[in-house]
């Protein structure tokens, strides 16, 4: 079960209806922070850090599975920064290897936001799969650039 | 076929680019692939390969990874 990340998911779910094989059984996971707000329906709230919203209600054997953005957001930091190193070790002039940096990554700059809220009631065996495309394209495309001018400068 | 065809055609793109920013920008290649004792290159090889691995299994994660099952 997912702990407390930085992405903004928040999952809900009916603590009520957990198994489809045991309906009395009752979750309990002591790896993550959930808050229980005081209501009838015993709605179990997970809240991380991103925009999506997935609820899960009056139903069982739900299956999530979710882009956790604050890692790819952390992979590309790393695949852009890697760019700048080798762009700096490899060109000594700071005025050109800054300006090499800027014309690469321009094309990176631009930020998305995705926001999402899926309603999942009355189900079982549903199975939620959500990609962030925007920022698997940016990383896809990012690694290229390194693995190209890597190739370029003889390094790969 | 065809997803392989658009990925080399991607990747063709992407040197074309990388390319054309360097030589604008006044980079002599040659001279930039000397800068670099054989211990830089294996340590930025290595970087590389980390980075590709860690970008494959974002993109493809084994199942058990993302899985968020209710109990």
């Amino acid at each position: 079960m997912a702990s407390r990340r930085k992405s903004n998911n928040r999952f809900s779910r009916n603590l009520e209806e957990t198994s489809c094989e045991s309906p009395e059984q009752t979750y309990n996971d002591n790896n993550h922070d959930a808050e229980v707000p005081q209501d009838a329906d015993q709605v179990d709230i997970m809240e991380q850090e991103s925009d999506e919203m997935i609820i899960i209600k009056d139903s069982c054997n739900i299956e999530v599975q979710s882009t956790d953005t604050q890692a790819a957001v952390s992979l590309q930091i790393a695949i852009q920064l890697a760019i700048a190193l080798v762009i700096r070790i490899t060109i000594a002039d700071s005025e050109d290897n800054n300006a090499v940096v800027q014309d690469l990554l321009q094309f990176f700059d631009s930020e998305q936001k995705n926001k999402q809220k899926i309603l999942i009631e009355n189900s079982k065996d549903v199975t939620i799969t959500t990609t962030d495309t925007d920022i698997s394209a940016n990383i896809q495309v990012l690694l290229e650039v390194l693995l190209s001018l890597v190739a370029q400068l003889d390094i790969g | 076929m065809q997803m392989n065809d658009s990925s080399n055609i991607s990747n063709k793109m992407i040197d074309l680019l990388v390319n054309d920013i360097l030589r604008k920008n006044g980079v002599n290649l040659e001279s930039a692939k000397g800068k670099l004792s054989e211990e830089q290159k294996q340590q930025i090889k290595e970087l590389v390969g980390d980075l590709t691995k860690q970008v494959n299994q974002f993109l493809y994660p084994a199942k058990d990874n993302q899985n968020n099952k209710g109990k």
